[in-house]
């Protein structure tokens, strides 16, 4: 369209004079929307490096893993239902049935055994230290053929051990520098409750999510046999599986492995699984929902403070308006029509916004720059995209009004103004 | 003088059918104002500000309107320069029927047609005297280049050349004034109208203007001064005099 073509340019240089010449006030107009902008980037660059971080972890599990528990897959949000809590346990014997399974390169069972009977966590010492936060599992050896762990030293129990209820250990690499932080842990003894235990092998540093600790810590940990965790807690219904399928048939092994569980736990045909399979993909996807849904309350909140700068920003052009009533008359006096003046007034507005989301974007910048030395993060595009566009918009949308009133003028009252 | 007969055109933008002309023959007639009548609507009464005025102003004249205040000089200035449309009547500008136009419409013309000069100034303190003139050409769409050169050409015949970067606070009253006079010539329009240019400068800087605004004239312009300023008045080459929203006087006197 000619007639914005022919002062676009000329309206934009107008409204930065115009900004300039009001460095103070434009900059007090806009501080919501520079506080909008900053938040808008710094959301972004945390829930990306909590996802980047999460991704991690999860894909050092394996992506051919599938973790099979007697509840249903995804995030529990309050108490479990009646019926979940009551399902029957998974066991040992259905590790071994999906270790056979033809599509199923190895399937263990997990023993947990952090928690003794009373719920109260069992005690771990070793080296004169002694801790409660180690988390104990009980497996196979087969475990190890899983792929997601490796032994960084020692060796692995074997099964010869874990049928002959031997009380062997192969402990995380925290456990190693915590309890041993001098020497090599292989062969030291380490007592769990109040059985006596030999490290056979220490198992390498894997990657953490974000602020784990304690029994979360998957560093902290010491695997034992199967059999023994059984002995250590006779009664614990505590059992997970980990099946892992053959190369390229992920797909299929989820198959078998929910057809097998549904047959060797009677679920009656049409009804829904008593167990879930999470996968690595699941894990992500799932955690994906939660980032996204909280970056989505996050980007309303900075509306707030967008809407805000947006009302400050209306304020200010009605008073620059009223200022320059006379300007507008003569203006008008001069040919000016109602659309130049409106689009001189809303350029005048999306400038003063738009300034304000640079300004929103640098100070962002700078603290995602901060948001890096605690995590590994990133900023993704579309965040000072999305700021940016968001902020003209403000100034459009908040402008329009104020550009209206001029535009209505009338030149021969606008020139009479004083 | 033969009666003109007035085609009335039924569009608003009648900018073809131009009305006869008086067949004297020898004029060109650029404002003819048929029974222009001015009715503001002041809630119980309706006032007439203008009852009736009927004039015609050739190319090339040098007209001022005077009278005292309240006489409805301010109001025949508004429809003369088009910023404003008469309640009843015809108003024909260098062959357009302004009478029936709507706000853009008008502001077209006032781009093109008419040169504004007001007691006040009226430039924007934060342009150049540069940018200041080149304003009107930015709304009558002239690209940058074009510009620059026709407002440094307007600047220059009112010798302002060697001031075009300056603010107007950086210049005096009557180089303000010159400015305004630049702005309004800028465009080649068909009339200059003066709102009291010189009243806000003082005797001195007063002569200087109308000392221009006599050369523009020679130059070919058409110049209307509205004023109520006798001495002010005299330089020009007819006077109309208003009183009580009716033309009281139209007299030549060069």
């Amino acid at each position: 369209m000619k007639l914005i073509r022919s002062d676009i340019l000329e309206n934009l240089w107008l409204a930065l004079a115009t900004l300039r010449d009001n460095k103070l006030r434009s900059f007090l107009t806009v501080i919501g929307v520079i506080i909008g902008v900053v938040t808008v980037m710094l959301i972004a660059s945390i829930i990306s490096g909590i996802d980047t971080s999460f991704t991690k972890e999860v894909e050092s599990f394996g992506t051919r893993s599938m973790y099979i528990s007697k509840y249903n897959p995804g995030i529990h949000v309050g108490r479990l239902s009646r019926e979940e809590r009551m399902r029957k346990p998974l066991t040992y014997d259905d590790a071994i049935f999906l270790s056979k399974l033809p599509t199923i390169e190895v399937a263990v069972p997990f023993l947990e055994i952090t928690n003794n009977f009373f719920g109260q966590k069992i005690l771990v010492s070793g080296g004169g230290k002694t801790s409660a936060q180690v988390g104990l599992q009980g497996t196979l050896p087969d475990f190890e053929r899983a792929g997601t762990q490796t032994v960084a030293e020692g060796r692995f129990f074997s099964q010869f051990e874990n049928d002959q209820n031997q009380s062997v250990c192969v402990v995380g690499s925290k456990v190693a520098d915590d309890f041993f932080p001098f020497g090599s842990p292989v062969d030291a003894t380490i007592k769990i409750g109040s059985e006596e235990f030999r490290v056979v092998g220490v198992l390498q540093k894997r990657e953490q999510f974000l602020f784990s600790g304690g029994s979360d810590d998957q560093n902290n940990v010491i695997y034992m046999p199967y059999n023994v965790a059984r002995k250590l807690k006779p009664n614990s219904e505590d059992v997970e599986l980990m099946a892992v399928a053959k190369p390229g048939m992920m797909a299929e092994a989820m198959d078998q492995v929910t057809d097998a569980l549904r047959v060797r736990r009677q679920v009656p045909f049409g009804s829904p699984d008593n167990f879930g399979i999470e996968t690595t993909e699941s894990l992500i996807s799932t955690f994906h929902s939660i980032t996204g849904g909280i970056a989505i309350a996050m980007v309303v909140i900075s509306s707030v403070g967008l809407m805000v700068g947006g009302i400050g920003v209306m304020n200010i052009m009605l008073v620059s308006v009223t200022e320059r009533t006379r300007e507008i008359g003569v203006r008008k006096a001069i040919g000016a029509r109602r659309q130049d003046i409106l689009w001189q007034f809303l350029i005048e507005a999306m400038t003063l916004t738009g300034f304000g989301g640079f300004l929103g974007l640098a100070i962002g910048w700078l603290l995602t720059l901060v948001v890096k030395l605690i995590m590994p993060s990133y900023v993704p595009l579309w965040a000072p995209l999305a700021g940016f566009i968001a902020s003209v918009g403000i100034g459009m949308i908040f402008g329009l009004w104020p550009a209206w009133k001029a535009a209505r003028l009338d030149p021969i009252e606008s020139l009479r103004y004083e | 003088m033969t009666e003109a007969t007035v085609e009335t055109s039924p569009t608003s933008s009648g900018v073809i059918a131009k009305p006869e002309l008086p067949s004297n023959g020898k004029a060109d007639v650029l404002i003819l104002m048929r029974n222009l009548w001015k009715t503001y609507d002041m809630g119980a009464e309706k006032v007439h500000a203008l009852h009736g005025v009927s004039f015609e102003v050739t190319r090339g004249d040098y007209l001022a309107i005077t009278g005292p205040s309240g006489s409805g000089k301010s109001t025949l200035m508004n429809l003369i320069g088009c910023l404003d449309t008469p309640s009843q009547g015809e108003y024909w500008l260098n062959g357009k029927n302004v009478s029936e136009m709507d706000d853009d419409e008008l502001a077209r013309i006032r781009n093109q047609e008419v040169g504004f000069v007001f007691q006040t100034f009226n430039l924007l303190a934060r342009a150049t005297a540069l940018h200041n003139v080149e304003l009107p050409l930015i709304y009558g769409g002239i690209p940058g280049a074009k510009r620059h050169e026709m407002a440094k050409q307007a600047l220059a015949e009112v010798d302002l050349a060697d001031r075009m970067m300056h603010r107007p606070n950086e210049l005096s009253g009557g180089q303000r004034q010159r400015v305004a006079i630049a702005r309004a010539l800028v465009n080649h329009p068909s009339i200059l109208l003066a709102d009291e240019p010189t009243g806000a400068l003082d005797t001195s800087t007063s002569y200087d203007i109308m000392n221009l605004f006599e050369k523009l004239h020679e130059a070919g312009n058409t110049i209307i001064l509205v004023t109520h300023e006798h001495d002010i008045a005299a330089r020009a080459h007819r006077i109309i005099s208003i009183r009580d929203g009716l033309i009281e006087k139209d007299e030549r006197i060069r």
